[in-house]
């Protein structure tokens, strides 16, 4: 137990009151006087040239008031398509009016002309020869080409004669791989340490698979919205559903050419955004624009079909993962090669390849990771992203291997994970991470080391890890009169920061919990604030809440001295007051009676400030147990049990850490057992929550998380970021529960019934 | 390939008296008959607590009480709910003391976002007025028009057997 009396706590949420009586302003319940009703036209073909757009018909509809293309962005950053499109619902132009239905009807009317293009969705026929070029006919090599290019560019520089048969040869080897010129290569990127071949040959067990991780879609439950007003001054408004304000602010700067000061982002209510809700074209400039041309305040709103047709959805990829080990159990190398959808847009998370090292010690290792360009809208972070992706590939092999050479998947795990003070590949050491105490505690709460089963059930063990970012921000905290204390920020909350921001504070200033209020201010106000993603909110803003904090009881104890005409080391700040120590009868004046009294003072009213932009994080673990049961006549996966382990340093709120590990939880079952973006001919075919299913409550039993606190030196309170970790292991906890249930290995997610009914059936087992 | 939010994507048509009764209010409004119940409410009352999610009646973000029965008010139109008595988020607290539901969401953490949440309170309401002895494996399945994307549910569940077991008290004292 903690000796914290605020901190650590299972408080209610700060926002409980207006989130539970309909009263939070989310972005669609914000409406100005005026408002006209946005609507972007989109196309409806996945890859076309477009030979003209015309808007006259529309025009002339009754109660539309303005119709914007691409002509009207300065910039030229491609916010509508011109030439061609790429994807199905590519913006074309947008239409304003006074009501969301004639809206819509002269989005219907804008009339455009289409020449319709072979179109391309998987990355495997995307990098072939024979594949429609998205953006140009620019080629990248493969690994083995990679590998063969560097020794004949070394030997030519070394431009000895000698050389010339080398290079001859290897110049013939390289004809051997005509496999490997990519086309649609978006991005790639290349990792080695060791020797992987050397690896592969000293071990004693070596296992090769390749596996396929569909797009899937954050499906945060509000759709992206934003309402605009442009004033005659040239000043805009923007109320936006986002994670990051300040990013908006100068997405829309750069994107239209207004200065940065002319625009105030209103960050409102966020309903979800597990990293996909950070776009600046999607609906934030388009509302912009419009508002400008019809001089009214204008509100762009998504329907949930548009989401599924150009959100920023996760990446799908496809990985061929390779690893040796001894039979004892030391994992020895690793490779991998993967590629990644990156839709019409580079981008993708490539660079989450590496996450197939895990927390293990493996000496030789190479990735080499494509972004391959497809007819699909682009790709955004979806909680830890990547990771889930590359994970699921290097977990699932894991205990292929263990199973080859007959060890314990959870031992397999624990022999191998780096320890304190391993080397790190990146550089550096390994600080302490609770890596194998949360194996551990996850293995104990499920009962793993005496599990049992009944016929076609099984069990399933993953680990995942990943490391909170860290960024900029500032926290004013001011304590007034009555003794309560206000925080002014400017970070978006994301489901629970702003509450774990006051009990830091109240901690610290021992102002009662519930007389600390939080107040977001908007980018015309508030200190710059990073965005809320990537796991930073508490670890940044709780840095810079202790900060404010600190600040304002430096100036507590030096009104106190002041008025009690003592020394501050006889000061002691507890129970909302100061108290002299060394009096008796005791002596002590309460923060309220301060508050008042600072306002005569010549320094004046009592205001922390705190300001921080980084300090290293600590990477975290999560590990997962499930055990299901399989029915092998209709391939339907029951979760008997799904039980959730994380190392989350140390817990601001205890409930509000459960909540975030659970729910990451059951996004990461979905991916891994029914959430797929389909795409047909045409693009997506399965734009709705019919077709594209997500869990509801009857899908799922209850999820146990248990809570592991192995400090991070420089986290608040030793606190590490919590959001992302606990979706990174489910994929591959879920498909190596199937695995032990079914003894088959489903390397295509999602693990659907008519997949395991497939899988039986081809392995002898089914009708 | 895209249909409105706000309508059925049904052609426009004159617009037609209604009175409809939000939370214990009478409003007589004029409005279009291709306008949805959401929209009505949002739009026209300006009672924006009830969210809309989807459009298409499948993940309960907008869910209402009508006549005692949780519905999803993206799939009825405004002016078939003329006469009835319509409960929102807004009309569930009363005299400032928030519903049993209401509380036992935030004692249990079973809201993060929030945006789902009026949806969920208000479909458990319907459930819980209908029967609060339901098993949690009752609840489980009878909260399936709801989606919920942050919190797993595990919360909510627990949220909804909370408030069930105090109204089963309250109830029983009533009895005595």
């Amino acid at each position: 137990m903690s000796d914290y009396s605020v901190v650590g706590k299972k408080l209610p949420r700060v926002d409980a009151v207006e989130k539970v009586t309909g009263a939070a302003q989310y972005g669609a319940d914000v409406h100005p006087a005026g408002m006209l009703y946005g609507k972007i036209v989109r196309s409806k073909h996945a890859h076309a040239n477009i030979l003209s757009i015309d808007t006259s018909e529309a025009e002339k509809l009754p109660g539309v008031r303005a119709i914007v293309t691409q002509d009207d962005v300065p910039s030229g950053r491609r916010v509508f398509a011109t030439n061609k499109v790429l994807y199905l619902g590519e913006p074309l132009a947008a239409v304003a009016a006074t009501d969301a239905d004639v809206a819509e009807e002269a989005a219907e009317l804008i009339k455009i002309e289409y020449e319709v293009l072979p179109v391309v969705q998987d990355v495997i026929e995307s990098i072939k020869p024979s594949a429609p070029r998205l953006h140009s006919d620019e080629t990248k090599d493969g690994p083995n080409r990679r590998n063969i290019n560097a020794k004949i560019k070394e030997l030519s520089d070394a431009e000895s004669d000698d050389n010339q048969d080398t290079i001859r040869k290897l110049q013939a080897e390289l004809e051997k791989h005509q496999d490997e010129i990519y086309y649609n290569i978006s991005a790639e990127t290349h990792t080695e340490a060791g020797d992987v071949e050397k690896g592969f040959a000293d071990s004693d067990v070596v296992v090769e698979d390749t596996y396929v991780i569909p797009r899937v879609h954050q499906t945060y439950m509000e759709p992206h919205v934003s309402v605009a007003s442009a004033d005659s001054s040239g000043k805009v408004t923007v109320w936006a559903s986002t994670q990051g304000p300040f990013a908006i602010r100068s997405g829309i700067a750069g994107t239209l050419g207004i200065p940065l000061t002319q625009i105030n982002v209103i960050g409102t209510t966020m309903g979800g955004g597990f990293g996909g809700r950070f776009g600046v074209i999607i609906t934030h400039v388009p509302a912009v624009l419009l508002s400008q041309k019809a001089g009214r305040p204008v509100r762009v709103q998504m329907t949930r079909e548009e989401e599924f047709l150009d959100g920023r959805p996760a990446p799908g990829c496809v990985i061929k993962i390779k690893t040796g080990a001894t039979k004892d159990g030391h994992i020895l190398a690793r490779q991998a090669l993967a590629f990644w959808d990156s839709g019409s847009v580079s981008g993708a998370s490539i660079g989450s390849t590496i996450r197939v090292r895990g927390v293990y010690k493996i000496p030789n290792i190479k990735i080499d990771a494509y972004g391959v360009h497809t007819n699909k809208s682009g790709t955004a972070a979806y909680r830890a992203p990547g990771a889930p992706q590359a994970i699921f590939a290097g977990e699932s092999q894991l205990d292929d291997i263990a199973e080859k050479i007959g060890m314990d998947p959870v031992k397999f795990r624990l022999m191998n994970m780096r320890e304190e003070g391993d080397a790190v590949p990146a550089g550096g050491s390994e600080p302490k991470v609770g890596y194998k105490e949360t194996l551990e505690a996850v293995a104990d709460a499920a009962g793993w080391w005496d599990r049992t089963v009944d016929d076609n059930q099984g069990w399933g063990v993953a680990v995942g890890d990943w490391t909170n970012g860290c960024g900029p921000g500032g926290v004013y905290v001011s304590v007034h009169e009555d003794g309560s204390a206000r925080i002014f920020h400017g970070s978006m909350d994301i489901t629970g920061t702003d509450t774990a921001i006051t009990q830091i504070i109240a901690e610290i200033l021992t102002v009662p919990y519930e007389n600390v209020t939080i107040r977001r201010g908007d980018t015309d106000s508030a200190p710059y604030s990073t965005g809320s993603g990537g796991s930073v909110v508490t670890f940044t803003m709780g840095n810079t809440a202790k900060l404010a904090a600190e600040d304002a009881r430096k100036r507590i104890l030096q009104l106190a001295s002041e008025r009690l005409n003592t020394n501050e080391d006889n000061l002691e700040l507890r129970d909302g007051g100061v108290h002299l120590i060394t009096a008796d009868p005791p002596k002590s004046i309460s923060l309220g009676e301060l508050a008042a009294f600072s306002l005569s003072t010549t320094g004046g009213p009592i205001v922390g400030k705190g300001s921080f932009a980084r300090q290293p994080s600590t990477p975290a673990l999560a590990a997962q147990i499930a055990k299901v049961e399989v029915d092998p006549d209709t391939g339907r996966t029951r979760v008997l049990k799904l039980i959730a382990s994380q190392d989350v340093g140390f817990a601001i709120n205890p409930m509000a850490v459960e909540g975030q590990i659970e729910g990451g939880v059951v996004q990461g079952y979905a991916w891994a057992m029914m959430e797929e973006m389909q795409y047909g001919e045409n693009g997506n075919v399965n734009p709705g929550f019919v077709d594209y299913r997500v869990p509801t409550s009857a899908d799922l039993p209850t999820v146990e998380s248990v809570i592991v606190e192995v400090p991070a030196p420089n986290g608040p309170y030793g606190a590490k970021g919590v959001g992302e970790p606990p979706i990174t292991p489910t994929l591959a906890t879920m498909a190596n529960a199937v695995k032990d249930a079914i003894g088959i290995r489903v390397t295509e997610l999602p693990i659907k019934p008519e997949k395991v009914v497939e899988a039986l059936k081809n392995n002898g087992h089914g009708k | 390939m895209s249909r409105s939010n706000t309508s059925f994507g049904l052609q426009a048509s004159p617009k037609h008296p209604v009175t409809l009764n939000v939370n214990g209010d009478e409003h007589d409004l004029l409005i279009e008959p291709r306008k949805t119940l959401l929209a009505v409410l949002r739009d026209t009352i300006g009672l924006t607590g009830t969210k809309e999610g989807c459009s298409t009646g499948d993940c309960g973000a907008c869910t209402v009480i009508v006549d005692g029965k949780a519905v999803t008010s993206c799939m009825v139109l405004g002016v078939t709910a003329s006469g009835k008595e319509i409960t929102t988020i807004e009309g569930l607290a009363s005299d400032g003391e928030l519903h049993p539901i209401q509380q036992a969401f935030i004692n249990t953490g079973g809201y993060q976002c929030g945006f789902c949440t009026p949806g969920f309170i208000m479909a458990s309401k319907a459930l819980v007025d209908e029967n609060p002895n339901r098993t949690e494996e009752e609840f489980r399945f009878a909260l399936g028009g709801n989606i919920c994307r942050c919190t797993g549910y595990t919360k909510i569940l627990e949220a909804v057997l909370q408030a069930a077991e105090e109204i089963r008290t309250t109830h029983r004292e009533q009895a005595e």
